[in-house]
């Protein structure tokens, strides 16, 4: 249980900005991660990749409005979509194998 | 905050503000479960049964004759539910695809209407091109997450699920209903929000193509359609091969089964390719074998390698949104269930309504207009779709826009009514009754314009499709009738009934 915070409209400003823009980066980067990193042939992994998007962007969402602050939700949206992206752009020759 | 109080606050404003729009999309995605006997409907030419189909070569020659240097024609054969050939051509100078319906009997292009497609492009793109998809999109992504936050804040769904108060308070009732309709549709509303993403993800995200391919969408698409393509060498070319005898020879080299689309690339060109699709409805998967032929002599040129595991589960999920498998009892699921999301958004927007009509708020002017303007606008315009299609003159130019004229006016119409009607208290029984008098009346008007398919032939015949249509209008008008009535009666406080039930324990 957290603290009752009475939401400012800056804060709920801030959780909306991130669950549409933020939760849209971590759906990219997560897609991008996984058409290079899943153990399958080239275009099954585009396939199941861009299938999991919406699951990650509905949950990023989710998280935007039910984290303790929207400092959080930045803080880890962020964090995230950089390390996926990161390990997606990387290594360049990885993700174009057959 | 909780997590459910968070959850509460997403659920009411992130189900608020796309509710007319996702309305719109339910409606006509219902509909749209029976868009091909829709687009016989409005197509009398075909509601008699043909007594004999024009051949594939006679199709193939009235196309050509239209457009002798067309880059590609395409012709879709007569189906048990589209008796009527669809074709088209791509002109020589790549402008838009050319469409036509063809009397199967005499190769006429049939008077002009916007048919049933109407309402499956209604509900996928708003009849608005690409920015339409989009916008689709997003009311899509809004409902998965009331979806998700509807089942956070819902703590009891199963005890719920049977707890009906019909006499409580407005708030309450409608809560009770919402949440009926919510909990009964709920694995259909996930499988159909997320399948529905799922169709053009490609377009919503690029990033596995851009990651996989560098961006290049069309070796993606190569590697899991495998379509086959010959280059034209701009000579001219013998005279092709039958194309009733190439589909003879495709039926035997499939185990005969149904023709789906075929087509004739640089149809005159001695690189001429046929290609023809399978067209196969008795499985969740229609994988579609298209085989390649030459035109000219008639060689085997490629056949269509089957589906990698990747995009058969692809192919599996789009086309349990489409329902176009298991025939007609599947479709008429999706229609139940599909009208059972728009019961949803109507009582979830009831919801909001009482509770802050109880209490005071904001906004309860506006949501009322939008309520009267979207649910009770666009049933009423699409059975003014149907007049129109009846009324307008058949051999009237651009008798499509027409009927779109209509459709348009009569929403405009109820709009404006329900704006200016807001704070009445009686929008929704004048709408139901509109909807009743409408809804009545097409079946007659179908029997006194088009006596070949009203509802007394259609019966005799025992042609369902159509006898369907009318038949479902007909119930949908006395159930509007009877609810107007209901609504018009008094409203007296209803003393509370003894209660049966053992209270709930809190």
């Amino acid at each position: 249980m957290s603290k009752a915070k009475t939401s400012t409209r800056w804060d709920l400003t801030a959780r909306v900005l991130a669950a549409i823009l933020g939760g849209y980066a971590a759906a990219y980067a997560a897609t991008a991660f996984l058409s290079v990193y899943l153990p399958l042939m080239r275009s099954d992994r585009v396939v199941f990749a861009s299938l999991a998007c919406f699951v990650v962007y509905t949950f990023a969402i989710i998280y935007a409005f039910a984290a303790r602050s929207a400092l959080r939700v930045w803080l880890v949206l962020a964090g995230a979509t950089a390390l996926m992206a990161l390990a997606a752009y990387l290594p360049s020759d990885f993700g174009v194998r057959p | 905050m909780s997590l459910r109080q968070s959850m509460a606050g997403l659920h009411t404003w992130g189900g608020l503000l796309p509710s007319w729009l996702l309305f719109v999309i339910f409606f006509a995605g219902s509909i749209a479960c029976f868009d091909k006997e829709l687009e016989r409907w409005m197509r009398p030419a075909v509601h008699e049964p043909a007594g004999h189909s024009l051949s594939l070569d006679q199709v193939r020659d009235i196309l050509l004759a239209k457009a002798p240097d067309a880059h590609a024609i395409w012709i879709r054969p007569p189906s048990e539910r589209e008796p009527f050939f669809w074709a088209g051509y791509e002109p020589a100078d790549e402008s838009e695809f050319v469409r036509l319906a063809l009397d199967p009997a005499t190769g006429e292009v049939m008077p002009e209407t916007v048919g049933g497609l109407f309402f499956f492009t209604l509900h996928y793109d708003l009849n608005a091109g690409m920015i339409g998809m989009y916008i689709v999109a997003i009311a899509a992504m809004f409902m998965l997450v009331a979806l998700i936050s509807g089942i956070i804040i819902h703590r009891r769904i199963f005890k719920d699920f049977f707890t009906l108060r019909p006499d409580a308070n407005g708030q309450r009732a409608w809560l009770d209903a919402h949440n009926l309709f919510g909990v009964v549709g709920l694995p259909f509303h996930l499988l159909i929000a997320y399948t529905g993403l799922a169709i053009f993800v490609v377009f919503y995200m690029p990033a596995a193509i851009q990651q996989a391919y560098k961006g290049n969408a069309e070796e993606f698409f190569r590697d899991v359609m495998g379509a086959y393509e010959r280059e034209d060498v701009k000579r001219p070319a013998p005279p092709a091969a039958s194309l009733d005898a190439l589909v003879a020879e495709a039926h035997r080299h499939w185990g005969g089964n149904e023709t789906g689309w075929l087509s004739v690339h640089h149809p005159g060109d001695e690189a001429a390719v046929v290609d023809i699709r399978r067209y196969n409805r008795s499985q969740i998967v229609d994988f579609q074998w298209t085989l390649s032929f030459d035109a000219a002599s008639g060689e085997l040129l490629h056949e269509q390698k089957p589906y990698s595991a990747g995009y058969a589960s692809y192919a599996w999920l789009t086309n349990l949104h489409m329902a176009q498998f298991g025939g007609q009892i599947v479709r008429a699921l999706y229609l139940l269930l599909g009208l059972m999301g728009c019961a949803m958004l109507v009582s979830g927007l009831q919801v909001w309504l009482r509770k802050r009509e109880a209490r005071g708020g904001y906004g309860i002017g506006l949501v009322r207009a939008l309520n009267g303007a979207v649910v009770g606008g666009l049933p009423v315009a699409s059975l003014a779709l149907l007049y129109g299609n009846r009324l307008i003159p058949a051999d009237m130019a651009a008798r499509g826009s027409a009927e779109t004229w209509v459709f348009v006016g009569a929403w405009l119409l109820v709009a404006v009514w329900a704006v200016l009607r807001r704070n009445s208290g009686k929008v929704a029984r004048d709408v139901l009754l509109a909807l009743a008098v409408l809804a009545l009346g097409l079946p007659l008007l179908n029997a006194l314009v088009t006596p070949q398919g009203s509802l007394l032939t259609t019966l005799g015949r025992g042609d369902w499709d159509l006898a369907g249509i009318d038949l479902v209008l007909l119930f949908s008008g006395v159930v509007c009738a009877l609810a107007a009535r209901r609504l018009s009666l008094p409203q007296v406080e209803k003393a509370p009934r003894r209660r049966r039930l053992v209270e709930e324990s809190a």
